[in-house]
């Protein structure tokens, strides 16, 4: 394979992990919250995949899903996103508003706004905690909901960062309900590389090449 | 029921073949599809292009991934095989915004619009006959094309399945 990928040093893949790990305990308490049902989530992985391969790392490529994505702005740039299974969204709808969409295009405002809130308050839950730890600004841009395949809604975040500034890693992990709840979601975070280095030198390691 | 070779295009990949083949670029969102066939030779071609152009202060990591540079790596693969660029006839599918819903959608730099532009524009140095293209709006596209038959088919979750065009002149029966 000829693909070029970013290497970075253990010491930076494991400050990476530690904090999208915090940031994104963060994040499950505030979906928890909002829901009133216990999330946990898978430890986060961490991959400097070749971006071409990131819509391939969340469970099943065809499958219709929900997602949202929020563009990172301040001292780090990049993109994050949640994606829901469509059967996962529709627990969450009825979990929300009582009531959920039975197709796709049965969407409305409503349930879009719903969508977009859960973005808004899970994502900066994860920002703010990043945010905290390296003294960075960062803040969570409006976000945006797809209604697609998981690869489609995938590869066009990945294209999006892509498209402003060049992104080293991607950031994933699965988040699932406890108990009585079967919502699964994925979170997808792609940093670009001169946000990740602003990090690194906020935590006082190496910079990456 | 599969005729010949089964091809999936992944991102930023570009898949060539001489006879029966089935290409299927998984997914398009803002992504383009495009598909070149060259009937005398049986030679058909896909590439799935993630980005308008190559940045200029970074290398190229894969080839198939811009239009500028996608596009005529995959007319020189078909020319290995014996194609020529003046038979092609080619159709695409993509291009779209899927991000619909949210106060910023429309304001976000639209990349499926500039890839759909910088597909064409390329397209259209070079003289190509576009036989179709599927492009735009705010669906997500799976775009399969069976080349013995020259079939090429669009998918969404959205609208389900729709012919977009048959890349041969002389349509030929599956059973034939």
């Amino acid at each position: 394979m000829s693909e070029q990928t970013h290497q970075f040093g253990l010491m930076e893949m494991s400050a990476i992990r530690e904090m999208s790990n915090i940031g994104l305990g963060h994040a499950t308490t505030a979906l928890a919250n909002m829901t009133g049902k216990s999330f946990n989530m898978e430890i986060p992985n961490v991959e400097t995949v070749a971006l071409e391969q990131v819509p391939l790392m969340m469970g099943n490529p065809e499958e219709v899903a929900v997602g949202i994505c929020m563009p990172i702005e301040g001292d780090i740039t990049g993109h994050t996103a949640f994606l829901f299974p469509w059967e996962s969204a529709q627990d969450l709808w009825r979990m929300l508003i009582g009531t959920a969409p039975e197709t796709p295009g049965d969407i409305d405002e409503l349930s879009a706004s719903v969508m977009l809130e859960i973005g808004n308050i899970v994502s900066s839950s994860f920002l703010n905690a990043i945010s905290d730890m390296s003294n960075l600004k960062l803040h969570a841009t409006p976000p945006m909901v797809s209604v697609d395949l998981v690869y489609t809604i995938a590869a066009s975040i990945v294209a999006e960062a892509e498209m402003d500034e060049a992104i080293a890693l991607a950031l994933e992990t699965r988040l699932y309900g406890m108990d009585d709840c079967a919502t699964t979601g994925y979170f997808l975070c792609v940093p670009t590389l001169s946000g990740l280095n602003q990090l690194f030198r906020a935590l006082g390691i190496a910079e990456a090449a | 029921m599969s005729t010949g070779t089964q091809l999936l295009v992944g991102m930023a990949d570009i898949k060539v073949a001489k006879g029966p083949a089935t290409f299927t670029c998984l997914g398009l969102g803002s992504c383009i599809g495009l598909v070149a066939f060259d009937e005398q030779a049986d030679v058909c071609g896909m590439v799935h292009i993630m980005l308008p152009e190559a940045f200029k202060d970074k290398p190229v990591d894969k080839i198939g991934k811009f239009a500028n540079t996608g596009v005529p790596a995959m007319i020189a693969e078909m020319e290995k095989l014996g194609a020529n660029p003046s038979r092609m006839v080619m159709a695409l599918a993509g291009g779209a915004q899927v991000f619909k819903f949210g106060s910023a959608a429309s304001s976000r730099l639209d990349v499926g619009a500039r890839n759909a532009e910088a597909t064409l524009e390329i397209l259209r140095g070079m003289r190509a006959k576009i036989s179709a293209q599927d492009t735009g709006g705010s669906s997500g596209r799976t775009m399969i094309v069976k080349s013995d038959t020259g079939v090429v088919t669009v998918r969404t979750v959205h609208g389900g399945e729709t012919e977009l065009c048959c890349l041969r002149r002389g349509r030929r029966s599956a059973a034939a």
